[in-house]
């Protein structure tokens, strides 16, 4: 019976893009969650989940393509009838007036009761029940307001419950819940997940636990899903590592089965200042991000030659790098090169940012291949054909020169930063 | 665990226990009622006291009483559960017809009609007037507003070009009022002040009708004003035509403060103290809050004008200034003391 009621798609995106006037988030995001699954979105911080669920909900309007619940186009669905089928546990709800928590959870049934907003002897049931369920009963008398975040995020739980909705949505809604709490929400949906067949989709950063208890993972990255498969398939430890721009790893507990990812900590814990230094060229702002991830990771930055209204030299200097500078609009001249070649033979490395080249800019090529002459490892972005705006390709060739001398090439800063631990300490 | 504070069968709206005693305040606030209305009767100008019905002007000043009783009733009403629905929609204790630029945009409205002429316009068509001129002020507050943004206008954005429109709005009729001829001026003068003086008839229940369809459709509006005060977002996934609703509620809004504001002027504070006074009371519920601000509304201002006509007389103070003086200091008090349930923003 189990694989018949499977069939049926709760919710189906097909090529669905989304966002707002200015700013497009979803781009092309096709994926189906059936009915009964129990699914966690995940993907790092700003990637578009939000925005995914506001989609479901029929909050935001797709800019093109269509958003489908229980087969029906959700845009067309009438708002009661919708409310029936799906409900949205947010990030945080507040009340700026002091409604009971009673009150509070019978929100749940507004679209169900009759015009007087009179709730029946069923609705209080309900309501009881889902206050019962998500363990606030007692609370039921105080101010929504005085509660904790965590008793506020369950009364948030209990008015979506409420509401009975064949699909529940949660917006990274368990992240406030202490840990007992949380075993608890995730034990009720687990329940409702199998024996009401209710479907969910949890949004979540704790992709241990989601790991756990979902029986899929939709990844986010940048506002594309990037994969979508069991959580052992979405859990490799190279996409995650990419995905979230950090060193994760997955390891299975060999008791238990569970998927366990972790790294962050780890790296935490032995990050200690780096007697290692990289001089970084950059430009038109490709070195910002360079900048602040070797900082963080623990080496001494140097940069150069910039322009002095570049914004790459501005991000220097906020950051206490020692840069080279020189005046705006005019080539590089002699004495820059000079500081510049001093800064680089004190350098351990050498990273070339996705800076574009120009000819006024291509003499830092000429910096790089100094480096690589005096045994300095140069690191060079990939993908310099198409920053190349120099008249017949001459940074192209110059690249391609610089690759038979041994410079090696970088596609994500995540690479990067795994090629300049191999690197010996100079 | 889950049992922290109050017992499960405390004061609740769902036990019989609580719905008595909430039942009780209601009875004993309506109970009080027609005392105050009563008291507002025996004063006045030419003393304290039941004036002698037997003499042609002492039944003439009663019935003058009666009159302002019912204007007050009308705008006290009116205010109160405008002010309601304008806090519940933006979600904030400080919203109030004044701040959105309502009244304003009405107050502008009544003056060009003051002061383009009498006859049928002035009467009739002073409520209509100002009614669509107000929603004509709402109109452009809330295009202001949602500039730049994505379509909806934050609440802060509405607040500040509100506050803008409205100082718009009150320095045209100023330059109106010093170029108007001096009978214009002192007419218009008097309007703004804010006073219970009796319009004409047809003029009252006009605005007696325009009142009570405005409430009717508020009160209609109340379990989804519950579930706005959740925001938006919340209330659409819950199933509301959210967008609608905030729009009809404001039209019912506007509506209600600019046939208060044609019926007697420019009257504050009402809209402000009286639904923070009655949520305090009576919690934040909108099926009691709306019927039970618009009730409450009427005496306050009644007795506010009762103590206008008789404190100085034969000097009448403006109504505005007793409703500022007397409401403020109370406000102030529950806030105090009721803040928890009145409000916490």
């Amino acid at each position: 019976m189990d694989s018949i009621r499977m069939e049926q798609d709760a919710l189906t995106f097909n090529n669905v893009s989304a966002g707002y006037k200015q700013r497009r988030v979803l781009d092309s995001v096709s994926f189906r969650v059936k009915e009964g699954e129990f699914v966690s979105l995940i993907g790092p911080n700003g990637c578009g989940k939000s925005t995914l669920l506001k989609t479901a909900a029929a909050l935001l309007k797709p800019l093109s393509g269509t958003v489908e619940l229980f087969g029906q186009d959700v845009q067309r669905i009438k708002p009661g009838h919708r409310a029936s089928l799906l409900g949205v546990v947010p990030q945080k709800i507040d009340s700026p007036m002091a409604f009971t928590v009673s009150q509070i959870v019978m929100n749940g049934r507004i679209s169900s009761m009759g015009r007087w907003g009179t709730p029946s002897s069923l609705d209080h049931d309900l309501v009881e029940r889902s206050m019962i369920y998500t363990d606030v009963l007692g609370l039921r008398d105080r101010f929504f307001t005085e509660l904790s975040g965590g008793e506020q995020q369950r009364v948030a739980l209990a008015m979506v419950l409420a509401q009975e909705p064949r699909i529940i949505m949660l917006d990274e809604s368990i992240s406030h819940l202490d840990i007992n709490h949380r075993q608890e929400v995730l034990q009720i949906l687990m329940n409702l997940n199998r024996e009401k067949r209710m479907t969910i989709l949890l949004v979540s950063h704790d992709l241990t636990l989601a790991a756990g208890i979902s029986d899929r993972f939709l990844l986010m990255e940048a506002g594309t899903l990037v994969k979508a498969g069991t959580p052992a398939e979405v859990l490799e430890p190279e996409l995650l590592s990419r995905v979230y721009n950090c060193d994760l790893t997955v390891q299975q507990d060999p008791y238990t089965g569970y998927l366990q990812v972790s790294g962050a900590i780890d790296s935490l814990r032995r990050r200690r200042k780096l007697e290692r230094s990289v001089h970084v060229i950059a430009g038109g702002g490709s070195g910002i991000e360079l900048y602040r991830r070797l900082l963080i990771e623990g080496y001494e930055v140097t940069t150069g030659v910039l322009n002095r209204l570049d914004s790459d030299a501005e991000a220097a200097r906020a950051l206490n790098i020692p840069v080279v500078l020189e005046q705006p609009f005019s080539p590089v001249g002699a004495s820059a090169i000079a500081k510049a070649m001093e800064m680089i033979s004190k350098a351990d490395a050498v990273v070339l940012s996705q800076v574009p080249f120009g000819s006024g800019n291509l003499v830092n090529l000429q910096l790089a291949e100094e480096a690589l002459k005096r045994g300095k490892t140069v690191l060079l972005a990939a993908g310099i054909g198409e920053r190349d705006y120099t008249e017949g390709k001459a940074a192209v060739d110059f690249a391609a020169r610089l690759k038979r001398a041994g410079a090696l090439n970088w596609n994500s800063i995540h690479e990067l930063m795994a090629q300049l631990q191999q690197q010996p300490h100079h | 665990m889950g049992m922290k504070g109050s017992p499960i069968c405390a004061d609740n709206s769902f036990t019989g226990k609580g719905k008595v005693r909430a039942g009780l305040k209601i009875a004993l606030f309506l109970a009080g009622f027609p005392l105050l209305l009563a008291l507002s009767l025996l004063l006045g100008p030419s003393g304290i006291g039941i004036p002698d019905l037997q003499s042609p002007s002492g039944s003439a000043i009663l019935s003058l009483r009666f009159s302002r009783l019912l204007m007050g009733m009308m705008t006290g009403a009116a205010l109160s559960a405008s002010g309601v629905v304008f806090q519940a929609l933006l979600r904030n204790p400080l919203a109030e017809p004044y701040v959105l630029g309502v009244s304003g945009g009405a107050g502008l409205g009544a003056t060009l009609t003051i002061l383009a002429g009498s006859g049928l316009l002035s009467t009739l068509g002073l409520p209509v007037v100002a009614f669509v001129s107000a929603v004509l002020t709402l109109m452009v507050v809330y295009g202001i507003a949602s500039q730049g943004s994505s379509g909806q206008p934050s609440v802060y954005s509405l607040i500040l070009s509100g506050v803008i429109v409205s100082s718009i709005c009150s320095s045209v009729v100023m330059f109106l009022v010093s170029t108007a001829s001096v009978e214009g001026m002192h007419n218009v003068i008097w309007w703004m002040l804010g006073s219970l003086q009796p319009v004409s008839a047809g003029q009252q229940l006009l605005s007696a009708g325009l009142i009570g369809t405005a409430l009717g459709g508020i009160w209609l509006l109340s379990p989804q004003l519950n579930a706005l005060a959740l925001g938006r977002e919340m209330a659409h996934y819950q199933g509301l035509r959210a967008d609608v609703v905030i729009v009809v509620g404001l039209l019912f809004a506007t509506l209600l403060a600019a046939t208060a504001v044609s019926l007697s002027g420019m009257i504050g504070f009402v809209g402000l103290i009286v639904p923070h006074v009655m949520r305090a009371l009576f919690g934040p519920d909108h099926r009691k809050l709306v019927p039970l601000a618009a009730l409450g509304g009427g005496p306050f201002l009644v007795l506010c004008d009762a103590v206008a006509r008789t404190l100085l007389a034969p000097i009448e103070i403006p109504v505005g200034v007793v409703t500022a003086l007397a409401g403020g200091p109370f406000f102030l008090i529950i806030l105090q003391r009721r803040m928890q349930q009145a409000w916490i923003a």
